[in-house]
């Protein structure tokens, strides 16, 4: 029988998707690229394509405030994807094996919670910090970053569980265990792999996050994302460094991406929110 | 035994695991929401005092709403910008999702590096396209020169400060369509192709009448979630344009922020971001309702 001619790994179309990928990249590597040059080397005309690479920009850059922020992002980030985890793992487990009426609804309440535009929440957050004293402090920024990573623990945790079968459970209880041993003893460990996998998407979207904290931080809780942007105000022509800052910020990104990449995708395309 | 032991502990137990993330969610997202909507009522301004709670005129910011230049060019700026990026967005990820849908290690291996733009923080996004865009150190610019063409500014003028942000916003965004359409893609039994096939059908009858039928549904589906997403467009016009020049490129999203943050009108840039809400809630009540229906017809 003959294979289709369709769907066939020709190298015509092996060398399109190559020459594709390197043109939908070049934007992202070129700002890596010159996160390795000397301000010299990148004012120059025409671009020098080999060069000695230098470490200068980060070294300076590390020396700065804004290896504080850098901290701060991962503070941030890291309380926030543990809160949501602990709030949200049992709910999901709840929410999957609860056939109850409000089960749709309470799935499409967190589902507008997580289109909702950043500002909605931004403006009510801003004058209650104002007015008992959260503005810029990490627990701010955890609190907030709850209001999306919780609705995503549960939408992302609710089919791990589903696979599950109750059968299972239900041996145990009648053999007397109780629910909550049930659930830590038997049901968890079963899904660690995808508790790995929504921990490392919710602490992406917090690391992500521009708007909330440009609004809600000043200096001591400022994270990277929100320093990159201020020295580009400051310094504005010192490309070099704001192109390692930028490489220092998407670092962590893209590494999780690598190693998550399975999952990646539900979690990308689960009412994707980034913003 | 209806009553006895296992019912209920279960109940208890699922109550015990629900109500925290429910207390939670109410405090962080609808009590928020409940505030927005009150604080849209009134003329609140931080330098105001007295007009958190100044409920005299309540519906005085709705009612400036239309009659407010900016904020109808902002509606109109949004519209232009969502329609176009997420136009873009469909069908160059279509295309792209057709170019790798084929069985190899090393296109599932090359997948990964294809969904870069939209895994990067937005703001290094904003970054990369700032750089491509600053006429001193930019390669497009480098490119002109070379070819003796001159670039306009790009950012900074009226006519190509939209399609700036348009092209940045298609790029950032490209990757998610392509997975949604190269998971519709992967569902299509080869069987239906090789028939057309062998009925001497060629590549473009087989994609018009086999293929798009199949993800049609999936194309509208994804365009949806980016049109909702579209409109929380921000580190982009913050990083690039600013809004501008003037409100060239000022989004109702952006138009709120400057109101609240920028020129101190926390009670009408409320009014602004409940009319914004209430919009992204009418096209998810649309999403919600056509996937129901897709499901009914499944």
């Amino acid at each position: 029988m003959n294979e289709s001619s369709l769907r066939k790994a020709t190298p015509g179309r092996l060398i399109a998707i190559t020459v594709t990928l390197l043109v939908l990249l070049s934007p992202f590597l070129w700002l890596l690229q010159m996160s390795f040059k000397t301000n010299d080397q990148i004012l120059q005309f025409p671009p020098p394509l080999i060069f000695t690479p230098t470490l200068e920009n980060y070294i300076s850059l590390w020396h700065s405030a804004f290896s504080a922020s850098f901290l701060n992002s991962l503070l941030s980030a890291s309380f926030s994807t543990a809160l949501a985890l602990l709030l949200g793992v049992p709910a999901a487990y709840a929410l999957s094996r609860w056939a109850g009426r409000g089960k749709h609804g309470l799935s499409f309440a967190i589902l507008v919670t997580r289109m909702a535009p950043p500002i909605a929440f931004t403006i009510p957050f801003f004058l209650f910090y104002r007015w008992i004293g959260l503005l810029d402090t990490i627990t701010g920024l955890v609190l907030v970053y709850t209001s999306f990573n919780l609705p995503l623990v549960i939408w992302m945790m609710q089919p791990f569980f589903d696979t599950i079968p109750v059968s299972l459970e239900e041996a145990a209880l009648v053999d007397g265990a109780r629910t909550r041993i049930v659930f830590t003893k038997i049901v968890l460990p079963m899904v660690t792999p995808g508790i790995a996998a929504t921990a490392i998407l919710c602490f992406l979207y917090a690391w992500n996050d521009f708007f909330f904290a440009l609004i809600l931080t000043r200096t001591n809780a400022r994270t990277a994302p929100v320093a990159v942007v201020n020295f580009m105000n400051y310094e504005g022509w010192e490309w070099g460094k704001i192109a390692a800052g930028g490489s220092l910020v998407m670092a962590p990104v893209l590494i999780f991406s690598l190693a998550v990449r399975r999952y990646l995708v539900s979690g990308l395309t689960a009412g994707a929110v980034k913003g | 035994m209806s009553e006895s032991g296992i019912d209920g502990e279960r109940r208890r137990f699922i109550a015990w695991a629900l109500t925290p993330s429910l207390v939670v969610l109410f405090a962080v997202a609808v009590l928020p929401a409940i505030y927005l909507i009150v604080t849209s009522l009134t003329p609140f301004q931080l330098t105001t005092p007295g007009s958190a709670t100044d409920f005299s005129e309540p519906f005085r910011n709705y009612g400036l709403l239309p009659g407010d230049p900016r904020f109808v060019n902002s509606l109109v700026v949004q519209a232009k910008l969502s329609v176009w990026s997420v136009l873009f967005q469909v069908l160059l990820g279509m295309l792209l999702a057709l170019l790798l849908n084929v069985p190899s290690r090393f296109v599932e291996f090359a997948r990964t590096f294809f969904l870069i733009p939209m895994v990067l923080p937005p703001i290094v996004v904003a970054v990369i396209w700032k750089l491509i865009y600053a006429p001193d150190i930019s390669p497009l610019y480098y490119a002109a020169q070379a070819l003796n063409f001159t670039m306009p500014a790009l950012t900074s003028s009226v006519d190509f400060a939209l399609t700036s942000i348009i092209i940045a916003d298609t790029w950032e965004w490209l990757p998610f369509t392509f997975l949604m359409v190269l998971a519709a893609l992967q569902t299509i039994p080869d069987e239906y192709s090789e028939a057309a096939l062998v009925d001497g059908a060629n590549k473009l009858q087989i994609f018009w009448y086999v293929t798009l039928p199949f993800i049609t549904p999936i194309l509208v589906i994804s365009g949806m979630f980016r049109l909702i997403d579209s409109v929380k467009a921000f580190p982009l016009i913050f990083l690039l344009t600013g809004g501008g020049p003037g409100t060239v490129t000022e989004v109702t999203n952006y138009y709120a922020y400057l109101l609240a943050f920028d020129t101190n009108e926390i009670g009408y840039s409320s009014a602004v971001t409940v009319v914004m809400l209430l919009l992204v809630c009418g096209i998810s009540l649309g999403l919600v309702w056509m996937g129901r229906r897709r499901e009914a017809l499944a």
